[in-house]
């Protein structure tokens, strides 16, 4: 009987179980880099708004404060969006008749509410907590880019648990005193950039906050922050120099340079009292 | 290893060098014992034995079949319509698309900020409000914990005097009624929908017309509010021919129906004497959170002196189980036995029935008496309240006699609810104007007497001789059904009102959210009739208490809603007032069968039928969820031939009802007891037609306890007892005792393996360390795992729970139900194991089947340091974190059951189907937005309230502190009433949790196993009193 496969089949046979492998390869491939896309994560997507708010617009060029409008952020696990009223602050006087400010008008006379589309959005099992964050020196760009640059919003980062890790497991690359949280132009300092800080241990207890203290001017020069954040017994009504004294009080804090991130980062981790990465990795911090 | 394979070896002997002789021996050892041999093999036993049902205890072919497989019954298997073939079929579609469905893209979420946002609200921070629940046994204080204005937990008040914020199940479970979603949602007129105002214009004209309020007729549960009362003696005055008549079916016929206020101060009683009463099981009893907390602080330092507690009760109850010296009587002989301890104690004037005691009866009755006696001043005796009125007559006068009047027992000349009445009387006589056609309106206000009027009062057929019946209350329920008009009621967390708390504080009854659905209160119904039939509950309660604030109104008026009471309202004490003794009832005789009628644990009157977490709750003793049932003691099951779940026909009187049988160990003989609020027709998608209506055979001539009948029909009921659940199977293979299907209970029986420890008050002060002495109790050394130990730098959370103080109540169960967004499965599922409570309260009975004695240990996961299940996960979904805690991880579970099967504990819970209810709309609010919701096909169990740890660790990082002891407090430990749990940090010596631990009665339950279990449990003392050395095990500390 002749044979119903030629030899040459050996060589296709053995191409298929080498393409088999591959395509199996490719197709995990291609599912992981899916996964990661932001085709799933939507990194870099601009949903339609009903209204096409510009943070560029309010926080570059007004100068708005970030907690003017998302107020919780400090105190909850809600940065908060801002109520209509708070649109209605400004705009009940001002482009009163824009055509593009129409659903913010027509919700303050409803009463219903605008109904946004979540642009920073974590799966419901996940349970992040924004007040913690910006307590312990992590800016608001560090997780949500440069939205001062951001005509339309998006999210700058996929805010996928690998991202989140990244972080928890070595937060000092990201962390900046706390003063300079809502600084969307904040960077890490370098030589030419150096950060000056001073930690009162004495005051262990106070808020992180107000456990350290940094200026980005050399404090030996005695700059006009420095003043106003500092020590304000000191040289201030002469009459009671001699009580401050007599209070011996401590001398003039130690100001520490930094000119880099890595230094400043163990700096603040250590006087910001950071968890270790292996507390904040663990998963009961955010799945529960 | 395979399901056979494990069977195979759990068939085995415990022993395993031997196994072929021991095979042998098993198998005779599963033959099954009768109740009188049961009965002969403990009196043989020496040292304290434990056993948990009585088919463990005789180990039948059933229990053996039951507790085979790690979840009973057919838990493995798909019991739902589909097959289990079919559902393999769908399944295996959705499997192929499983791995692509993780790569699927998130919905778009909407986000819907506020137009004007609420002052004071910070979105994600809740808030807490003073309130109180309303209950006709007093009110509870409570502070409710409201996100973005939606109540989602309610809690005792911890400011209040009272209950210093502890609850109860029914108070717990109130918040799921809120959002019932079978509660009635609109006005209704013979079935079409109207307005509040058209009812109230119909209402108001028809009073109107009649001048005097001839032929208006109000029928009303007790009036709890005092501003209610107000109004209704407004109307009153204005029509003075309407008539109020108020029925609570658990209140009609008992003492609390009159007005008769007793207090008790049990913190300076050393002898607590219950006749009855069943004061530390449920709210049903009038102070029970106070009772009970004062009942447990003279119990947590035995070193320091301790109560003891004699029960005397017709049924087995907490109390009952909790106390040192227990008495099962039938109900009825119990006024006699009261007569005859008066008389003992010197009351003059008693005339004592005469009755055959036993010996075991006239010698208790002796020692109580010169016990009481030895403590005159320092005793209580406190009467039920499903007693005949001798008994609390009776009760006060020995309290005089002692002199506990003005020390332990306090009387007040106020009521509790504000216009005392006979009820039965009442109801009769409304019956007896509505049959004579004097009734032209009813007007029913949150009553459902179609459902729950006495029997023999014939109350639905005079129903239709009213010519309008308005009905007010949450549910379309059986009366509403076949009412005129049907008004929906507000809920209590929805309304304005007060109420009074057992010690007499008035509390402000404030809502936490608009009427879900338009709901009224009597107030508007009530208003309606008045001079300004506009003014809102809101002002007629400020109006109320207008002159019981002192100072500026406004300002006195929102501290009154910040705290939660008006302070010095509270009952003006006397000591106990002159009584005078009724004619105290001779008992019925020996062979007559008894049957008791008693509120539900979980339901109490059927008001909570529709609330699923008070329904799965296993009751008290029985551990029966879903049903009630005809408890009987054993002898009594045997003597007539019938065997538990069996169905039986109760009669009384004329009224018949079938009725499934059950076993609770130390009933007394000849004697049944029922839970009234069961068989409801109309309750709403989960009471409907659970368990039996006993209102069909409650009588007003016998409201209480009465003469009865039962005799056996054909069939089997399917109750759903969770006691056999949770069994262990490895012990076997390890070469321990027992066939290898025992549950925690069975390990105990079978060997001491010190799961339940304690020492009577002299053995524990001839030796503090009892808890740690004797075989198997030793804990393993630090370095005898495989695995590395863990170091707990920081926090290491643990938990203590106090086993003299737990008196089994359940609100630690419904606290976490609450908390936790624990699903409710349905009693099919409770039924082959699949409750799904994180926390269980185990009883170990001990002693005689018709006297034992129980312990209730709440079980819940353990948090070991050295965890079996972790070791196992193959996905890493349940880890140990660096405090400690076993947390779990839902996204990660794929629903193996490794771990389950490997926790000695059992107090795993795996959603076996989609248990949890995603769709229903008004549960989506009641949810605790800071814990997920579980879907199926994943294990859960006890997480130590991680969620409120994490809030306590963010709070105190952001100031840059260490968390305070005493800032986390877990939902079981906030719900109990006898402060048994304390949670805290270990590491902190000085943390009462680390104090506790550092105890010596402190220990751990299986630490042989080396688990090194994070809960710990303080060993009982027991205080009896020598001359009653009933039962029939000795307590020698050495050997345990």
């Amino acid at each position: 009987m002749a044979q119903i496969f030629d030899r040459s089949s050996n060589a296709l046979a053995r191409a298929s179980l080498v393409l088999t492998g591959l395509i199996v390869i490719a197709l995990g491939v291609t599912l992981d880099q899916l996964q990661r896309s932001p085709w799933v994560t939507r990194q870099g997507q601009r949903p339609d708004q009903p209204v096409p708010f510009s943070h560029k617009h309010h926080v570059q060029g007004l100068g708005l404060q970030c907690q003017y409008c998302h107020v919780t952020v400090e105190r909850s696990s809600y940065a908060g969006i801002p109520p209509t009223k708070t649109c209605m602050n400004c705009h009940a006087q001002i482009w009163t008749n824009a055509q593009l400010l129409q659903p913010v008008r027509d919700s303050w006379a409803t009463g219903r509410s605008l109904v946004w589309t979540k642009v920073h959005d974590l799966p419901d099992y996940v349970y992040f907590n924004h007040s913690i964050h910006v307590n312990k020196g992590i800016g608001c760009a560090s997780c949500h880019g440069r939205v001062d640059q951001m005509p339309l919003m998006y999210a700058q980062n996929t805010l996928q648990m690998e991202w989140c890790l990244n972080c928890h497991r070595n937060p000092a690359k990201n962390l900046r005193p706390t003063s300079q949280i809502y600084n969307m132009a904040w960077e890490a300092p370098a030589e030419s950039r150096p950060v000056w800080c001073t930690a009162a241990d004495a005051q262990s207890g106070a808020p992180t906050a107000e456990s350290v203290n940094c200026v980005t001017k050399d404090p030996a020069g005695a700059g006009p922050e420095m003043a106003s954040l500092d020590l304000p017994a000191r040289g201030a009504a002469k009459g009671l120099a001699g009580d401050v004294a007599a209070a011996g009080l401590p001398a003039m804090p130690v100001y520490r340079k930094f000119t880099s991130q890595e230094e400043l980062g163990l700096f603040l981790v250590k006087h910001y009292k950071i968890r270790t990465p292996r507390e904040l990795s663990s998963c009961e911090v955010c799945h529960r | 290893m395979s399901r056979d394979e494990m069977k195979a070896t759990t068939n085995q002997a415990g022993n395993a060098v031997d196994s072929e002789t021991k095979k042998a021996d098993q198998s005779a050892a599963v033959t099954p014992l009768s109740l009188a041999q049961v009965r002969a093999e403990l009196q043989g036993v020496k040292g304290k034995r434990y056993w948990r049902s009585v088919d463990e205890l005789a180990n039948t072919a059933e229990f053996q079949a039951a507790v085979e497989r790690e979840f009973p019954g057919a838990a493995q298997e798909w019991v739902d319509p589909v097959s289990r073939r079919g559902f393999l079929k769908l399944m295996s579609a959705s499997m192929a698309l499983a791995g692509l469905a993780g790569c699927t893209k998130q919905p778009d979420e909407p986000i819907y900020p506020y137009v004007k946002a609420p002052e004071d609200l910070v979105l994600g921070k809740p808030m807490y409000f003073a309130t109180a629940h309303p209950f006709v046994t007093g009110a509870v204080p409570l502070l409710v914990k409201s996100d973005e204005f939606r109540p989602i937990k309610v809690d005792g008040n911890p400011d209040h005097v009272y209950n210093q914020g502890s609850s109860d199940p029914y108070s717990q479970g109130t918040l799921l009624g809120l959002y019932d979603p079978d509660r009635s949602q609109h006005v209704m007129y013979r079935g079409e929908n109207r307005e509040w105002a058209e009812f109230a214009q119909a209402l108001q004209s028809k009073v109107a017309a009649t001048r005097d309020g001839t032929g208006i007729y109000f029928l009303s549960e007790t009036i709890s509010s005092p501003t209610l009362a107000r109004q209704w003696k407004a109307v009153q005055a204005a029509w003075p021919k309407a008539k109020l008549v108020q029925y609570d079916p658990a209140i009609a016929g008992t003492p609390a129906e009159k007005g008769i206020n007793v207090q008790y101060a049990l913190a300076d009683a050393d002898v607590l004497v219950s006749l009855d009463a069943d004061f530390l099981s449920s709210a049903a009893y009038p102070g029970f959170h106070r009772l009970v907390r004062d009942y447990a602080e003279r119990r947590k330092h035995p070193e320091d002196g301790m109560n003891r507690l004699y029960a005397v009760e017709s049924m087995p109850t907490t109390t009952g189980m909790k106390a040192e010296h227990r008495l099962g009587l039938r109900a009825s002989e119990i006024p006699a036995f009261t007569a005859a301890l008066a008389q003992a104690v010197g009351v003059s004037g008693v005339t004592v029935p005469a009755y055959a005691w036993t010996d075991e009866q006239k010698k208790y009755l002796a020692a109580l008496a010169k016990d009481l006696k030895e403590h005159a001043g320092r005793s209580a005796v406190i009467p039920g309240l499903y007693q005949d009125a001798s008994v609390t007559a009776l009760a006060l006068a020995i309290n005089n006699t002692l002199g506990n009047a003005g020390k332990t027992v306090f009387a007040s000349a106020e009521p509790l609810n504000p216009l005392p009445s006979d009820q039965m009387a009442e109801m009769k006589a409304l019956v007896a104007d509505m049959n004579a056609g004097k009734v032209d309106w009813l007007v029913i206000l949150n009553a459902n007497p179609i459902y729950n009027a006495p029997a023999d009062l014939g109350f639905a057929a005079a129903f239709n001789k009213v010519n309008i019946v308005a009905h007010l209350n949450s549910h379309l329920d059986e009366t509403g059904q076949i009412s005129h008009w049907h008004i929906p009621a507000a809920h209590y967390l929805e309304s304005w009102s007060d109420a009074r708390a057992y010690d007499g504080t008035a509390s402000i009854v404030q809502p936490m959210i608009d009427p879900l659905y338009g709901g009224r209160t009597a107030h508007h119904v009530l208003q309606a009739l008045l001079n300004e039939p506009m003014l809102s509950p809101y002002d007629a309660v400020r109006e109320t208490w207008k002159p019981a604030i002192k100072g500026d109104f406004e300002t006195g008026w929102r501290k009154v809603l910040h705290d939660g009471w008006i302070a010095d309202t509270a009952f003006v004490r006397s000591a106990a007032v002159k009584v005078d003794i009724p004619q105290v009832p001779a008992p019925s005789a020996k062979d007559a069968m008894e049957i008791i009628f008693r509120p539900d644990p979980s339901v109490y009157d059927g008001r909570w039928s529709n609330v699923g977490w008070l329904q799965e709750l296993p009751k008290p003793v029985t551990n029966l969820s879903w049903d009630n049932a005809a408890i009987v003691s054993g002898a009594t099951l045997t003597r007539l031939g019938l065997e538990e779940d069996d169905i039986v026909e109760l009669s009384v009187g004329g009224g018949k009802v079938k009725a499934p049988v059950i076993v609770a160990p130390g009933h007394p003989d000849n004697s049944v007891t029922v839970y009234l609020g069961y068989g409801r027709e109309f309750a709403g998608r989960v009471g409907s037609g659970a368990g039996f209506n006993a209102y069909l055979i409650r009588n007003t001539w016998a409201p209480l306890y009465a003469t009865g009948s039962l005799k056996k029909v054909d069939g089997k009921w399917g109750i759903a007892i969770t006691k056999s659940h949770y069994q262990d199977h490895r012990g076997a293979r390890f070469g321990e005792q027992g066939t290898g299907n025992n549950s925690l209970e069975a390990d105990e029986a079978l060997g001491p393996r010190g799961i339940i420890r304690y020492a009577t008050l002299e053995e524990f002060k001839a030796n503090p360390n009892f808890a740690h002495e004797g075989e198997g109790r030793d804990t393993p050394a630090l370095d005898t795992s495989m695995f590395p130990n863990w170091s707990y730098k920081d926090n290491a959370w643990g938990m203590s729970i106090d086993m003299n103080s737990c008196v089994g109540c359940n609100a630690c169960i419904v606290s976490c139900y609450a908390e936790n967004n624990i699903a409710v499965v349905g009693k099919q599922q409770v039924r082959i194991g699949r409750n799904m409570q994180w926390l269980r309260i185990d009883t170990y009975f001990e002693g005689d089947l018709s006297a034992p004695r129980a312990h209730f240990q709440p079980m819940a996961c353990q948090h070991c340091e050295n965890a079996p299940c972790e070791q196992v996960c193959p996905v890493g979904a349940t880890v140990h974190t660096p405090e400690g805690l076993n947390t779990m991880v839902y996204n990660r579970c794929v629903g193996t059951r490794y771990c389950s099967n490997n926790c000695p504990y059992k107090v795993r819970r795996f959603n076996f189907l989609l248990f949890s209810d995603f769709e229903t709309e008004s549960l989506k609010l009641m949810r605790n937005p800071d814990v997920s919701v579980r879907s199926r096909g994943v294990m859960e169990k006890c997480s130590y309230c991680v969620q409120r740890i994490s809030e306590a660790k963010i709070a105190a990082d952001k100031e840059n502190r260490p968390i305070r002891d005493g800032e986390i407090v877990t939902a079981c430990q906030q719900a109990c009433p006898a402060s048994a749990i304390t949670f805290g940090n270990i590491n902190d010596k000085s943390s009462r949790v680390a104090k506790l631990r550092a105890k010596e009665r402190s220990y751990q339950v299986l630490a042989d196993q080396n688990t090194r279990p994070r809960t710990t449990y303080v060993a009982a003392v027991l205080n009896p009193n020598p001359e009653l050395q009933q039962m029939p095990v000795e307590h020698a500390p050495a050997n345990g």
